[in-house]
């Protein structure tokens, strides 16, 4: 491996992904305009699916456009030993971390829209506004064309400086970080499974949500049986995928006391919150039963929100936040 | 009161008490998690100096009881399936006291649960084996054979996972039994969930729709 040669193509690349991108970003943008905008002003919500649908198709035109970025990635990124040279392999990133994530949550929000039917004319007000926030989110924080993967390419980056000084007291301990990364974090199976199965739960939990403020405010029990299918679909492959989380967490982290790192609890917080739903929607029969369902349901979604805002906010394992002392949050990457 | 009646009492009772204990760990957990903010942000040096330590020790302090209590709980949900009203308790009680017993002699607590859990897990395949039957002994709050089977399997699933957390952590059996868990539960859940969209022969029962009361 060349590091001059990897860095040049490296750059390339993502000046090729900022110029296919750009637009992209941008579109999105106007588009989470115009959700908000057609989902807020009911006169105009007759246009709202055919910018749902619009919207989605660019979600996944862009998801085309970040799998193109991430295969010549493998191709381009690769970790070889500073005293052999020999490559000891190509760094597979998956396609829902760091700039990502918002991006992602976005577009599987999005394809599920189109495949709502029950109440669909009801959901998809709510459904809008939370998708127009998400590709807000994800286009002015996240920026994933123009601005992708700012932790693991800073640590690449690094990785190759080292190896450009052909000083191994320099070049080894970067060899050993990123090729540490390479194995336990970009390459193993868990990350290709755990976080892909819980964005497809959190997507259905945000339809299952806007049904229940539906329920909320017609008390018409038809809406919790919506918000019950999507609750369920939700909580299949969170289950599945915290489960996974499991093993993966005993061997990365033993003799850890991972369970109180901020995500990991706020995550099974949010499993037991949504269990607690699940369990307590068997007695809605009771008399006033439907409120403590309900309310269930919204402290579920809410918890969702800050178990995935605490990724930015708390330091721990999963973490990409660093607070310093000043109170600034700075960025970093906890599992490398 | 009936038997099914006093089932049905059982069953809410235990089902308020579990979703008491989630509830309660939640805020313990989303305490601590606002505590580790607030420390990392103002204590400087506040992980390094033993913070974190002895944050860990609080938190493990507070939440063992409440797991304890949860597992009972989730092990008391097993027998009521199967068996009548005075059986119920006696069954019950039989398992908390040799629990209860084991902990003492092995000096474990760790132990002590792990045999409750290996009486409600058997009593659970026991569940599941008379509804895969179709025998009408076991009672569900759900209906179909189908739904009631995935319930009894996802629960056994449960009693697995927690009797790798409690007892295999360590132990060279902890990957297939957490993977047979893992499957027993995802597979209970689908069946649970979907066990309409499963069934070869069908019976749909349409709930009434209504407004709720204010």
């Amino acid at each position: 491996m060349d590091p001059l040669t990897t860095r040049t193509d490296l750059s390339t690349l993502i000046d090729t992904l900022a110029v296919v991108g750009r637009p992209i970003e941008a579109l999105l943008f106007v588009a989470a305009v115009w959700l908000l905008i057609l989902a807020l002003i009911p006169k105009l919500r007759r246009w709202l699916p055919l910018m749902m649908g619009a919207t989605t198709v660019l979600l996944v035109a862009g998801e085309g456009v970040l799998v193109w970025f991430h295969w010549r990635l493998y191709d381009i990124a690769v970790v070889a030993s500073p005293e052999t040279g020999v490559i000891t392999g190509r760094l597979a990133v998956p396609l829902w971390v760091e700039s990502e994530k918002l991006f992602v949550w976005a577009l599987i929000v999005g394809v599920m829209a189109l495949f709502m039917r029950r109440h669909r004319d009801e959901l998809l007000p709510g459904t809008a506004v939370i998708l127009a926030l998400l590709l807000a989110g994800s286009t002015l924080w996240g920026h994933p064309f123009t601005m992708p993967l700012p932790s693991f390419l800073g640590q690449y980056e690094g990785y190759l400086q080292a190896t450009m000084t052909s000083n191994l007291a320099i070049s080894f301990p970067a060899y050993q970080g990123m090729e540490g990364a390479r194995q336990y974090y970009y390459n193993t199976w868990f990350m290709w499974v755990h976080p892909p199965l819980l964005f497809i739960s959190y997507g259905a939990f945000v339809i299952s949500f806007i049904a229940t403020m539906q329920m909320v405010r017609t008390r018409f029990s038809a809406y919790e049986t919506t918000a019950y299918r999507w609750a369920r679909l939700g909580f299949l492959p969170l289950t599945v995928g915290m489960l996974l989380g499991f093993p993966w967490a005993i061997l990365a982290w033993q003799g850890e006391s991972w369970w109180w790192s901020g995500k990991v609890n706020m995550s099974i917080m949010m499993w037991f919150l949504y269990t607690a739903y699940l369990h307590g929607r068997l007695y809605l029969r009771k008399r006033g039963m439907w409120r403590w369902v309900a309310g269930l349901a919204i402290l579920s979604f809410v918890v969702l929100i800050l178990t995935y805002l605490t990724t930015y906010v708390v330091p721990g394992a999963h973490s990409y936040a660093l607070v310093v002392p000043a109170g600034e949050v700075g960025l970093w990457i906890a599992m490398g | 009161m009936d038997r099914d009646g006093l089932k049905r009492n059982w069953d809410f009772y235990l089902t308020v008490a579990t979703v008491m204990l989630l509830g309660s760990i939640g805020v313990q957990s989303f305490a601590g998690t606002l505590y580790v903010w607030w420390a990392q942000r103002t204590v400087p040096g506040w992980e390094q100096l033993g913070g974190y330590a002895r944050f860990i020790d609080v938190m493990n302090a507070i939440a063992a009881p409440q797991i304890v209590l949860l597992v009972i709980a989730m092990g008391l949900c097993v027998p009521k399936r199967l068996f009548s009203r005075t059986a119920l308790l006696g069954i019950s009680l039989v398992m908390l006291i040799v629990g209860a017993g084991t902990w003492v002699v092995a000096g474990s607590l760790a132990t002590g649960l792990a045999v409750y859990l290996i009486l409600a897990a058997l009593i659970q395949v026991a569940v599941v084996t008379l509804t895969v039957a179709g025998v009408r002994g076991p009672s569900y709050l759900t209906e179909g054979r189908l739904t009631k089977t995935g319930s009894g399997l996802l629960h056994l699933g449960f009693i697995l996972f927690a009797f790798v957390v409690v007892a295999l952590q360590r132990s060279t059996f902890m990957l297939p039994v957490f993977y047979a868990s893992a499957i027993l539960t995802g597979v209970g859940t689908m069946m649970s969930f979907y066990a309409d969209k499963l069934a070869i022969r069908r019976v749909r029962t349409v709930e009434p729709e209504r407004e709720f009361e204010a």
